[in-house]
């Protein structure tokens, strides 16, 4: 509601326009003219005694019937009942109480101030304004005899909430370097309240700190300057019933509520936070149309099947490992429209003596790791020229992880070697020999931990190591060794845990909250292929994903989109999956890669609505959502899908039309897709 | 086609590529030690790993006629023995899906 009349004197001046009969609901069309800064003081400071004086029975029973004359003071509007509406289980007064909360808030001082005036409801005792001011303004004395009259439930509690004020006081004198005063609330508030000694303690060893910056960082505290005021408030709430105190930004933390409610319903969610994806006047859902699954680009360059993806940090640029020995460094402009975008090889990394397996952007993106067999290469990604090669490990480098400092990196190998290096290439350390194989590893990006999976050597006896017949990849035929994940702390090396898993495991990715892993597992005897997520701390199976084929080759997956929300996987049926990852409900099932085995996928960290596959068929696809200029329309997934089906002819050229994207004649959207696509 | 590791055998002998040093079987999947390739002495196996497998044909041994394929090491592509598909005397079918390793091109690898 506007103010219509912002040059009118500060008096209070409401136009009311009721109809109690019909409920609350219908209360509209109040306006006020108010001049703003005498208004705020005037609506804080009386805030309560407008409420409750004026509020009288008398004024209410004037609500009777239709209101609309102009009074200088305020009419209580008397309800029925005490719920918000007559089958609502909401509590009117609650809910006025958080809107008179949110309004000051914000600096609606004057309209706060007509609400509780209007409703007979106060957002809260003048004791508890008066507690919350003392606590502000560092007024420690009368926010001790305040917080007396704020209904703690027993003394045990309130010696609590005393011990909490006096820390603030204590640490803020020690900030001011009143160590003399500091000393005597150490000795005479905190001392005497029986707390922990090793609590005690510690606060005694502040007084060591050599400056007040020093004993901001040691204490965890921000000073007074900072937020230890307001954060102090929060955890005294703890103590203060919430119907006498309501909890800061209460309304606000219900609407967030409703918002994370929402949002796990959104199964294709992928929008930032903010408040053009998320208003309040509907209920939020993001548009399945502007999910990325449609091939935008072919990169046409590898002359061999392409074996892993990873983009830069500043998702300009993928740099893509293929059979063909060599690595190439993409550059996308993934901000750019597809039409007038043109991805070409920025550099194509030669020198590699075998297939290459790795690639790892350095945290600037300067510096391009590869690997293939037991060389690790590091490019200069300016001047695409090779800047060392190391030779440390003595079997297959399977992994290669960048610290996230971006000080230096780790590789893991099948030679069980485990090996720190710095970013120029020296070596820093080793871990010695891993109990596994090391068939991929990461570090957890909060920097504590490495997660490493990987498998036994396949014991001696039985048909257990019997060849497979048709091409001479034997890492199909039936194995038993025991694959493992060993998650590793970071500073001391030692495994911090085992965890056994059947069938070897092909991929390892952890989650930007380093909580969980994602990872692939070949099938094994009856145990199907899978993607696990695990749970690190709780150390189980979160979530499978299921649907895609993973048999004898590497296949890795990925976390993707806002948030991580989805997670997506190459296949051995040439098809791209795309799960939801806190639900486990397959999103979609993306074909267009030529026969073989889609290998990898990478999702590009910049932009939420574009990721990448790679191919045996020797091509990288790059997906995006459909272009809106030719889409448009609401039955947008038949027409990509009529898309596929009628076009049929194989690779085309490396820039495409959404709609004329190349399909794998056999490998179409067949039973799997057809069923699972939502 | 795709992305797959090198197999590793777990054993009291394993006999690898002596170039490469690859594992492609173990002395517990010998079955016989009489046998005669290219170079001298080769090993009948029950089963090994990391080889790539040739085109069959039809060769005539001492034993008689038998449809076989020339095996590679996966790794540095060297010629390692061949695999039987096929034996045509009755008396020889015991050696098909097996595989001859010739003694002189293995190592032992731990």
């Amino acid at each position: 509601m506007r103010l219509t009349e912002p040059d009118q004197e500060s008096a209070v001046s409401v136009q009311l326009d009721t109809q109690p009969e019909a409920g609350p609901s219908s209360v509209a069309g109040s306006s006020n003219g108010y001049n703003g800064s005498t208004a705020k003081q005037n609506g804080y400071s009386n805030s309560y005694t407008n409420g409750h004086s004026k509020a009288s029975p008398t004024d209410a029973t004037n609500g009777g019937g239709r209101l609309e004359t102009q009074t200088t003071s305020i009419t209580k509007v008397s309800l029925p009942g005490s719920t918000l509406y007559d089958d609502s289980y909401v509590d009117r007064e609650e809910f006025v109480r958080l809107i008179i909360q949110s309004l000051r808030d914000v600096g609606y001082i004057e309209s706060a101030a007509t609400l509780e005036a209007e409703s007979g409801y106060t957002m809260e005792s003048p004791e508890v304004a008066e507690f919350r001011r003392c606590i502000l303004d560092a007024d420690w004395a009368r926010a001790n005899a305040a917080l007396m009259r704020l209904g703690v439930a027993d003394d045990e509690r309130l010696w609590e909430a005393k011990f909490l004020i006096s820390q603030q006081k204590y640490l803020e004198l020690l900030e001011a370097n009143k160590i003399t005063t500091a000393l005597h609330v150490l000795r005479n508030e905190l001392a005497p309240m029986n707390v922990d000694p090793d609590q005690l303690h510690a606060l005694s060893s502040l007084m060591m700190c050599s400056d007040p910056e020093d004993l901001r960082q040691r204490a965890g505290w921000d000073g007074a300057s900072g937020h230890s005021r307001r954060r102090l408030l929060g955890n005294l709430q703890r103590y203060i019933p919430s119907s006498v105190m309501i909890p800061q930004r209460r309304f606000a933390t219900l609407l967030d509520q409703a918002r994370a409610y929402q949002q796990s319903l959104c199964l294709y969610h992928n929008a930032p936070s903010n408040s053009r994806t998320f208003s309040l006047y509907t209920d939020h859902l993001c548009d399945k149309n502007a999910f990325p699954r449609v091939t935008t680009a072919i990169l046409e360059v590898h002359t061999d099947e392409v074996w892993n993806l990873e983009w830069s940090h500043s998702g300009n640029f993928l740099a893509s490992a293929s059979k063909d020995k060599t690595a190439i460094i993409w550059r996308v402009e993934h901000d750019k429209d597809p039409s007038i975008r043109d991805i070409s090889p920025q550099f194509i990394l030669r020198d590699h003596p075998y297939p290459v397996g790795c690639v790892a952007w350095s945290l600037d993106d300067s510096i391009l790791l590869t690997s293939a067999e037991h060389f690790i290469k590091l490019w200069n990604t300016r001047t695409g020229l090779c800047v060392r090669s190391l030779e440390a490990h003595t079997d297959v480098v399977t992994a290669l992880a960048w610290l996230p400092d971006g000080s230096g990196f780790i590789s893991g190998g099948l030679d069980r070697k485990i090996i720190l290096w710095d970013a120029d290439g020296k070596q820093r350390d080793s871990w010695g020999q891993s109990p596994i194989r090391v068939t991929d590893l990461t570090v957890t990006p909060d920097f504590t931990r490495l997660v490493a999976v990987g498998m036994y050597d396949v014991p001696a006896s039985g048909p257990g190591v019997t060849a497979t017949p048709e091409n001479g990849n034997q890492s199909g035929a039936g194995r038993s060794a025991e694959n493992r994940v060993i998650v590793y702390d970071l500073l001391t090396k030692q495994p911090q845990l085992f965890i056994p898993v059947d069938g070897e495991l092909t991929s390892v990715e952890v989650s930007d909250d380093s909580r969980y892993a994602l990872i692939n597992r070949a099938p094994e005897a009856n145990a199907p292929c899978e993607i696990h997520l695990w749970d690190l701390e709780s150390e189980r199976v979160a979530r499978r994903y299921l649907g895609h084929k993973q048999s004898k080759h590497v296949i890795r997956s990925c976390f993707g989109g806002v948030d991580g929300t989805f997670v997506a996987s190459g296949s051995e049926d040439a098809i791209v999956y795309i799960w939801h990852r806190d639900t486990g409900t397959l999103l979609e099932a993306l074909p267009g890669h030529g026969p073989g085995s889609v290998n990898s996928v990478a999702w590009n960290p910049q932009n939420e609505r574009m990721f990448a596959s790679c191919s045996d068929d020797h091509t990288i696809r790059i997906w995006e959502a459909p272009p809106t200029n030719i889409m448009g329309v609401p039955d947008a997934e038949e027409h990509s899908r009529q898309a596929h089906e009628a076009d049929g002819k194989g690779k085309g050229k490396s820039r495409e039309r959404w709609d004329g994207q190349a399909t794998g004649t056999s490998y179409g959207l067949g039973s799997s897709s057809g069923s699972t696509l939502l | 086609m795709g992305m797959s590791y090198r197999r590793y055998l777990n054993g009291a002998r394993i006999y690898g590529c002596s170039s490469c040093k690859t594992h492609l079987a173990t002395i517990h999947s010998m079955i016989s030690r009489a046998f005669h390739g290219q170079h001298g002495r080769a090993y009948l196996f029950d089963g090994v790993v990391n080889v790539i497998e040739g085109e069959p044909n039809d060769r005539v041994m001492t034993t008689g006629n038998h449809t076989v394929r020339d095996i590679y090491c996966c790794k540095c592509g060297q010629t390692l023995g061949w695999k039987y598909d096929r034996a045509y005397e009755a008396s020889q079918k015991y050696k098909e899906g097996k595989f001859i390793l010739e003694r002189n091109l293995l190592v032992d690898v731990q």
